[in-house]
């Protein structure tokens, strides 16, 4: 090797080091400005988990699509109250109902603005007509916007309210009356609930001119505290104040969800700032965010659950047996300890414990591995019969995280002797074909819009949530439809809770689905945050949220 | 030792011990020598070394910390993950996924991609400059892009992103053969065996293939730090190895979800592969500088 | 000269349609309806699919088909994102550019630490201070870096809370699009608070660029210094040592100046590796470039915005790399063959 040790005098020790020292001298002068973030107060960036379906909460009754419509861009005639749950006025002031039970009168609320946009301007005020179009459009099929977005409108079909409803009547531009087939004890808190969104006829008809029908769940114009004003797939929705809201005005000029759909990325970018508030934090990460001085957590009993439904339509899941002797090889107390971080209740039942219709005497199927192999012997599975579980790819309050359930359950259910394959797509596709029925077994779960039991039972069980894609179990059973539609028929709680209870025990004997948890929902969000409250009934409301 | 050694200042060693004496002075290749076969040997042995399965699933142990932080455990030396897996055993099922496909993988792509060079080599006209401008353009893409295109047709898994991460490394080897032969070919012992009449394959098996080992193993060692970044990338991605499977890459990405909790989830699989890489790297730069050194004495 | 442009320019077109020709064979190779993998139109009525034959010429002879797959493409007629429903040409636009900012950053940093770096170690050949910066930069091209920038994350952000770890500027400013360039777009823009925007953007760019510089930082010392050693050991500068020259003269006037010759062609074979690692980072700083866009596509078995964005890709390396080839001839038509250098 050549050596020009000679050279090495050009360049001194001390004279690099000098070299070196001015250079992160130049470095580090800049820091201070670019450590420390500057003040950002003019918006509330909000960390939500998925991409919205539309801005229409009437066609989806995923949480994300309901998050990000339906308390930030509408508004609907009434409103739950967060801390009693009793129906308090919204659009509509006021409201009576007619002795026999049928029929609804409300009084609305004038001098209301829809938003004005680049892409709409309003020349009138809400008004009768708005309602009437709103609720036409998923109640009578031959409706000019019904069958816009493919004429399916979850909510509204899983609780029968277009076949409830016998006609909606404008009075007067202020005063509107809706008349029922029967009465039914749950109409107004349905009405209040995240779906009965009231959207502008205005804006309707000027799409139908321009033939541009469909932009109208895309560019949504609402009454709402916030309007529209960009959505980019898979990174952010951007909302503008509405300055001309009817209710408090005090939120901030902009609004944005912060599209992520890893929860650790969502608490990551908590803790830098990056977010205000974070959908949907994960019950691992609870602690972190208790400990942490910057981050408040706040904590509700959730009207939810989370459950391994069997799909009934497919062999040798229709067998009550099979369905049973898998429930027996879970060890749901394991489950809840390694998914939900004790932050959940074992349940018993489809409705939570906060519910009426819960029975807390009910018992439960307890973890029996030996039981299970000898019941699906009974039941002619042999061992080394292979199932697949679907697994959400999301997080949500009623499960955390199912494909990592989905992989303990796979370790169960290997000690009877049942291969499992686990399966999960992209949410959105996940729930696309999950509606075509060709899973053996899910594990989803559902979060209640109000606090009627009803909520619980007819969209996860009945004959009629099979076509609109809540019954994940495809189990229709006469007898229970039944039971849940005499419920309804009374008022009294004592008299509904002799159907429900029944209805109760047929799910328990029957199992159309495994029940898991009822999990507390939680909210997590930054200390400087002012007004930011969980709404116990349904999607997140950033509606008088400010910073310091 | 029965060789006599009576005229020992004459002693000349071949090329190969050559390169070995010049490799021993280099300490630090040395020690990634050493590094190298450790983990060959856990590797090997892992089924016998590790302490538990690698899917084995412990409800009652979740996110244990490593025995060396306060509350940890020396049942599970380096801690356990989100589902109560022994991490120690994970990281050594993970290199030897990672690190046992990778070097099956250059092994083949060096098979391939000699055949196909010394072809490209020993030919000349048209066949040579298709091979040749086909190699360019195969080249100057991205390997991961050529693996995503791969994995996007065939699916993700292990087995796709194996088939994408070998067709990707082939080409550098075509290309080093390419090259070498040619050079070669105007050698004279070449055109001794060549006079002989000798016919190319001939040619290529009996007198260029032997000369070939050193290039070959050094751009194997080459090939094999491209092979572990990418199987663990493509798996970090969630394109390569899915969920359960003890892969470095895989878990990397799974550890992120309890990032902030369990730093160790993290910090010990990525520590692995970066253990590995290491080692590769500094074995192929100590056998690059003693052939080099080799050369020039 | 002209022979020699015309020749690359011909490769360039040749590989170029090669791969344009791959682009149309994926149509057919993706799973699903080679009209939607074309169009972008998931799951097509039957009323849509006997337009979109037409419109693609369906009916005709497969070269055919090919040819007007052409004219599309130079149109920038590429079809729709399954995913997303937006034009992929409107896509690639936006995304492109901002994975060009980030790498071009990136080397650049490379360059500014690398080759004063490279210059040193060569400078104290067989010293200390050669072994120290040998032993780094082993340690910075063996680190993979997706792990790196976990630890950056880790670090900086979550721990010390310096730095942003997502995307490219804060969601709550809105900096209209010119150049696609954040850094220039903000200073060409007149948005109130331009300084505090600004800052937020290179705050958002720290991380990102560090992780990506670290291998190619590495890469382009090592080369530095062989090539410095290698000049300095070379006949002509004996040749000025042995003239009398001072050590300063001969190091400035002929050992810098030749020994970064071999840096260019290198420019050209790691532009792929940083675009590779650019699109792994990418993914992790949320990055709104080509590589997230791409990956999150194969999430979502986007297959138009996959098979455009690989051509997309494609494209600008082949480009690239053939742009320096091209120019180093012209700068030393000697050279048949561009030499690969070793590190």
């Amino acid at each position: 090797m050549g050596n020009f040790s000679v050279f090495n005098s050009i360049i001194k020790p001390g004279q690099v080091q000098h070299m070196m020292l001015a250079l992160c001298c130049l470095g580090l002068s800049g820091c201070d400005a670019l450590i420390s973030a500057s003040n950002k107060s003019n918006g509330v960036i909000y960390c939500s988990e998925g991409n919205p379906t539309s801005f229409n909460p009437q066609l989806d009754t995923s949480g994300t699509t309901v998050d990000a419509s339906s308390h930030q861009i509408y508004d609907r005639l009434l409103d739950f109250d967060p801390k009693s749950g009793s129906v308090i006025p919204s659009l509509a002031t006021s409201w009576s109902i007619s002795t026999d039970g049928l029929l609804y009168t409300f009084q609305l609320r004038k001098d209301v603005a829809f938003h004005h946009t680049a892409y709409f301007s309003p020349s009138r005020t809400f008004n009768a007509e708005d309602v009437i179009f709103s609720f036409d459009r998923w109640r009578l099929p031959n409706s000019a916007y019904h069958g816009i977005a493919g004429g399916i409108y979850p909510y509204a079909d899983s609780l029968g309210l277009a076949n409830l409803i016998e006609k909606v009547e404008r009075v007067n531009a202020y005063r509107l009356e809706i008349t029922l087939k029967q009465p039914q004890s749950s109409f107004l808190a349905n009405l209040a609930t995240d779906f009965a969104v009231i959207m502008s006829k205005e804006y309707a008809d000027s799409l139908e001119q321009k033939n541009q029908k469909e932009n109208i769940d895309r560019q949504p114009i609402g009454t709402g505290p916030f309007k529209f004003a960009h959505f980019r797939q898979d990174s952010f929705i951007r909302y503008k104040r509405h300055d001309e809201y009817w209710g408090e005005n005090k939120q901030t000029e902009q609004l944005i969800f912060d599209i992520t759909p890893s929860s650790s990325l969502r608490l990551a970018k908590l803790i830098t700032g990056e977010c205000d508030a974070m959908a949907l934090p994960a019950h691992s990460e609870l602690d972190v965010i208790r400990q942490s001085k910057d981050l408040i957590l706040d904590e509700k009993p959730g009207l939810n659950v989370g459950f391994w439904a069997f799909n009934t339509a497919k062999p040798p899941f229709d067998r009550p047996g099979v369905r049973r002797a898998l429930s027996l090889a879970i060890d749901k107390n394991a489950l809840i300890e390694a998914i939900y971080f004790d932050s959940a209740i074992l349940a018993k039942n489809i409705v939570p414990p906060t519910s009426w219709a819960f029975q807390s005497e009910q018992k439960n199927l307890n973890y029996n591995p030996s039981a299970a192999k000898k019941l699906l012997q009974e039941n002619g599975i042999e061992p080394g019969f292979t199932m697949n579980i679907w697994a959400m790819p999301v997080e949500r309050p009623y499960n955390p995280n199912a494909i990592k359930m989905a992989e303990l359950m796979q370790s169960y259910l290997q000690a009877v002797g049942v291969n499992v394959e686990i399966v999960s797509y992209e949410w959105s596709t996940f729930r696309e074909k999950l509606k075509q029925g060709t899973h053996d077994s899910v594990l989803i779960g559902w979060s209640a819009d109000n606090g009627d039991p009803d909520n619980f039972y007819r969209p996860l069980l009945s004959c009629g949530a099979i076509k609109s894609g809540t019954n994940r179990a495809f189990w229709c059973s006469p007898e229970y439809d039944e039971l849940i539609g005499q419920a309804l028929k009374y008022t009294s709680i004592e008299d509904r809770q002799y159907f429900y209870y029944k209805a109760n025990a047929l799910i328990a004997e029957q199992l159309p689905l495994v029940p898991i948890a009822h999990a507390s929902k939680y909210q997590a969000f930054r200390r400087d945050l002012v007004g930011f409250e969980i709404n116990p009934y349904g999607g997140v409301k950033l509606a008088g949220v400010t910073k310091n | 030792m029965s060789r006599s050694e009576l005229y020992q200042e004459e002693f000349h060693p071949s090329p190969l011990q050559h390169t070995w004496l010049e490799f021993k002075e280099n300490h630090i290749a040395v020690g990634g020598l050493c590094c190298f076969i450790f983990i060959l040997t856990i590797v090997l042995f892992c089924n016998i070394l590790a302490p538990f399965d690698p899917l084995l699933q412990k409800t009652d142990a979740i996110l244990i910390p490593p025995a060396w932080e306060p509350n940890g455990s020396i049942v599970n030396v380096f801690g356990t993950d989100a589902l109560g897996r022994d991490l120690l055993s994970r990281v050594m099922y993970g290199c030897q996924m990672t690190f046992g496909i990778s070097i099956i993988l250059v092994l083949v792509a060096m098979l391939v991609g000699v055949s196909v060079g010394a072809v490209a080599g020993m030919s000349r006209g048209v066949r040579s400059s298709v091979v040749n401008h086909t190699l360019d353009s195969m080249m100057a893409i991205p390997t991961l892009l050529i693996a995503i295109i791969i994995i996007a047709i065939l699916g993700t898994g292990l087995v796709n992103s194996m088939w994408a991460i070998t067709l990707a490394l082939t080409p550098q080897f075509i290309h080093q053969t390419r090259d070498f032969v040619r050079q070669e070919r105007k050698k004279e012992y070449v055109r001794a065996a060549k006079l002989d009449g000798a016919p190319p394959t001939q040619i290529f098996i009996r007198s260029i293939l032997p000369n070939m080992g050193e290039v070959l193993v050094v751009q194997g060692t080459l090939a094999l730090s491209i092979a572990i970044l990418d199987i663990s990338a493509l798996g970090f991605l969630n394109l390569g190895a899915q969920a359960p499977t003890a892969e470095l890459g895989a878990m990397l990405s799974e550890g992120i979800e309890v990032a902030y909790m369990a730093p160790w989830s993290i910090a010990l699989p990525g520590a692995a592969i970066f253990l590995m890489m290491l080692s590769i790297n500094l074995v192929g730069d100590g056998l690059r500088s003693a052939l080099r050194n080799r050369l020039l004495h | 000269m002209l022979r020699v442009v015309l020749r690359f320019t011909n490769l360039v077109v040749l590989t170029l349609l090669a791969l344009s020709f791959f682009s149309f064979v994926l149509i057919y190779l993706f799973p699903g309806e080679p009209l939607a993998n074309l169009s972008g139109i998931p799951n097509p009525s039957p009323q849509e699919i006997e337009q979109l034959q037409h419109l693609y010429h369906r009916d005709s002879v497969f070269i055919v088909q090919y040819w007007y797959y052409l004219i599309d493409l130079f149109s920038g007629n590429w079809g729709l994102s399954f995913s997303s429903g937006l034009s992929l040409s409107s896509e690639v636009a936006r995304t492109l550019p901002a994975s060009i900012e980030l790498s071009t950053y990136a080397l650049l940093l490379s360059f500014i630490v690398g080759l004063p770096l490279g210059f040193l170690a060569g400078l104290r050949h067989h010293k200390t201070t050669d072994y120290a910066l040998l032993s780094v930069s082993v340690l910075g091209y063996s680190i993979p870096v997706f792990w790196l920038a976990m630890l950056l994350i880790l670090g900086f952000s979550l721990q010390l809370g310096w730095f942003p770890l997502s995307g490219r500027i804060s969601l709550l400013y809105e900096v209209p699009r010119i150049s696609g360039f954040i850094l220039l777009d903000i200073l060409w823009s007149d948005i109130e608070n331009k300084s505090d925007v600004f800052i937020d953007a290179v705050r958002h760019l720290i991380l990102p660029t560090l992780s990506i510089a670290a291998f190619t930082t590495t890469i382009i010392l090592r080369i530095m210094r062989r090539s410095f050693i290698e000049t300095m050991n070379s006949d002509y500068v004996q040749a000025a040592v042995a003239r009398g020259l001072t050590s300063r003269q001969v190091i400035w006037k002929h050992a810098i100046r030749n020994s970064l010759m071999p840096i260019l062609p290198l420019l050209g074979m790691q532009f792929t590796t940083l675009l590779t690692n650019a699109m792994i980072v990418e993914v992790i700083f949320s990055w709104p470039g080509i590589g997230n866009w791409l990956i999150q596509a194969i999430y979502q078995r986007d297959y138009p915005a996959i098979r455009v964005g690989m051509l997309a890709v494609a494209t600008l390396v082949v480009i690239f790399t053939m742009t320096i080839d091209l120019f180093l001839r012209l700068v030393d038509p000697k050279k048949s063959k561009v030499e690969r250098v070793a590190i």
